[in-house]
């Protein structure tokens, strides 16, 4: 199967998924979990940096998600990137309280996959070469690697500002920048 | 505002909040206006779906049992333990971590072509932050937490350790605040092909031999996810 088909195929999988919990159907929400936390756990971590923040964070978010499952549908956005921003969002909104706190990890995580077969590790609902992979190809190195900082770690342009030693100001205004190739791009 | 008279700034709004940089009372004020505008929620869809891509490169970490039991207890919800691989090459990291008394969660950020950032987040056993590694455009970034009492004449001192080669010094460690440097095309090369980091106790100043010259109070597998 393609990457696009395969990706399809996934998006309509956890479309029915959603369907089955919007209907109380609890073996769907833990087919749904199989499928979805561990990128979504991942995602989390990165963001939170602290294992049991993250684990919390994960909890609250399939609670959100068998809760607002009737919410989604598939013509308003793909499945995963609703789930990920109920994820996302979740984690941003707990920085808020423990952003003065120390970046800790007690322990490492378990991986889903060992270190030898990274290939496997590449999410089938992003196949490569999509259009947004094409329309990053189009910023600079600066632009694409701020929004990489801001949106896969939820680093704020403050702390972007600091890991990258750049001023604020420019980096307010190459994600500003940034954002806005990628609309003209995508919507071209 | 009407999000018809101002559609591009609606749509900025919405890709900084999906992206996550609109932060503070900004955020919640956007959140508010968006639960009730189906204009604002189709921007904030828009960005959702296109900017997912940004994390591909993200490893997927399988979450312990007890989450999920935990997501089964909020619902009330009867059922069965999902399916598990079984953990691979953990056991040797964890009794790794267990001599070293220091523990570490890296993160690797693919950042485009030819780029990589390494953050390394040392930690103690109880869980305090000691320091904070990153890597980004050839320069070392260590930010310094709370340290773990260590004599006054000692300094603390970073090493990669790269697979079958001897140890390159990534220099020594701040032990208070920020401290950066460029790194050596070798501490690069070092750090790129390296398949642990260890941090030894070191005399003022580091190693006098280029060499570690104690046994490593940390020490943690590492590897690359691109």
């Amino acid at each position: 199967m393609s990457p696009a088909a395969q990706s399809a195929d996934l998006d309509q999988q956890l479309q029915l998924l959603l369907d089955r919990c919007a209907a109380a159907d609890a073996t769907a929400l833990q087919r749904l979990y199989e499928l979805a936390s561990p990128f979504l756990f991942a995602c989390l971590t990165r963001i939170l940096r602290r294992r049991a923040l993250a684990e919390e964070a994960l909890q609250d978010v399939f609670v959100s998600i068998w809760q607002r499952a009737g919410q989604f549908h598939s013509s308003r956005g793909r499945p995963m990137a609703w789930m990920m921003s109920i994820a996302r969002y979740r984690a941003i909104d707990l920085l808020r309280h423990e952003r003065s706190a120390p970046v800790l990890v007690p322990d490492l995580p378990e991986r889903a996959e060992s270190a030898d077969d990274s290939k496997e590790d590449a999410a089938p609902w992003m196949p490569a070469g999509g259009l947004l992979e094409r329309c990053l190809a189009l910023l600079t190195d600066h632009q694409r690697n701020c929004l990489e900082l801001a949106f896969v770690g939820g680093n704020s342009h403050e702390a972007i500002a600091r890991l990258t030693g750049n001023p604020l100001g420019t980096v307010k205004s190459w994600i500003r920048r940034g954002l806005q190739s990628l609309r003209q791009c995508l919507e071209s | 505002m009407t999000p018809q008279d101002h559609p591009q700034i609606v749509d900025s709004l919405a890709a900084e909040y999906v992206l996550g940089t609109l932060r503070g009372p900004a955020r919640r004020r956007f959140e508010k206006w968006r639960a009730t505008t189906p204009q604002v929620q189709e921007r904030c869809r828009f960005w959702e779906d296109n900017l997912m891509q940004l994390a591909k490169a993200v490893r997927p970490i399988r979450p312990p049992p007890h989450v999920w039991q935990g997501i089964r207890a909020r619902l009330n919800l009867a059922g069965s333990e999902p399916r598990r691989r079984p953990a691979r090459a953990l056991a040797i990291a964890a009794s790794v971590l267990l001599v070293a008394g220091l523990s570490v969660v890296l993160y690797w950020r693919s950042l485009g072509p030819g780029k990589l950032v390494e953050v390394a987040t040392i930690t103690t056993a109880t869980g305090s932050q000691v320091w904070e590694v990153d890597v980004y455009s050839g320069r070392l970034i260590v930010h310094a937490g709370q340290l773990p009492a260590r004599p006054t004449d000692r300094d603390y001192e970073l090493w990669a350790l790269p697979a079958g080669g001897k140890p390159v010094s990534l220099g020594v460690l701040p032990t208070t605040g920020t401290a950066q440097r460029t790194l050596t095309a070798v501490q690069q090369q070092a750090l790129a092909s390296a398949a642990q980091v260890a941090v030894t106790v070191e005399p003022l100043g580091g190693s006098p031999t280029g060499q570690p010259t104690s046994t490593p109070v940390f020490l943690a597998p590492l590897r690359a996810s691109s």
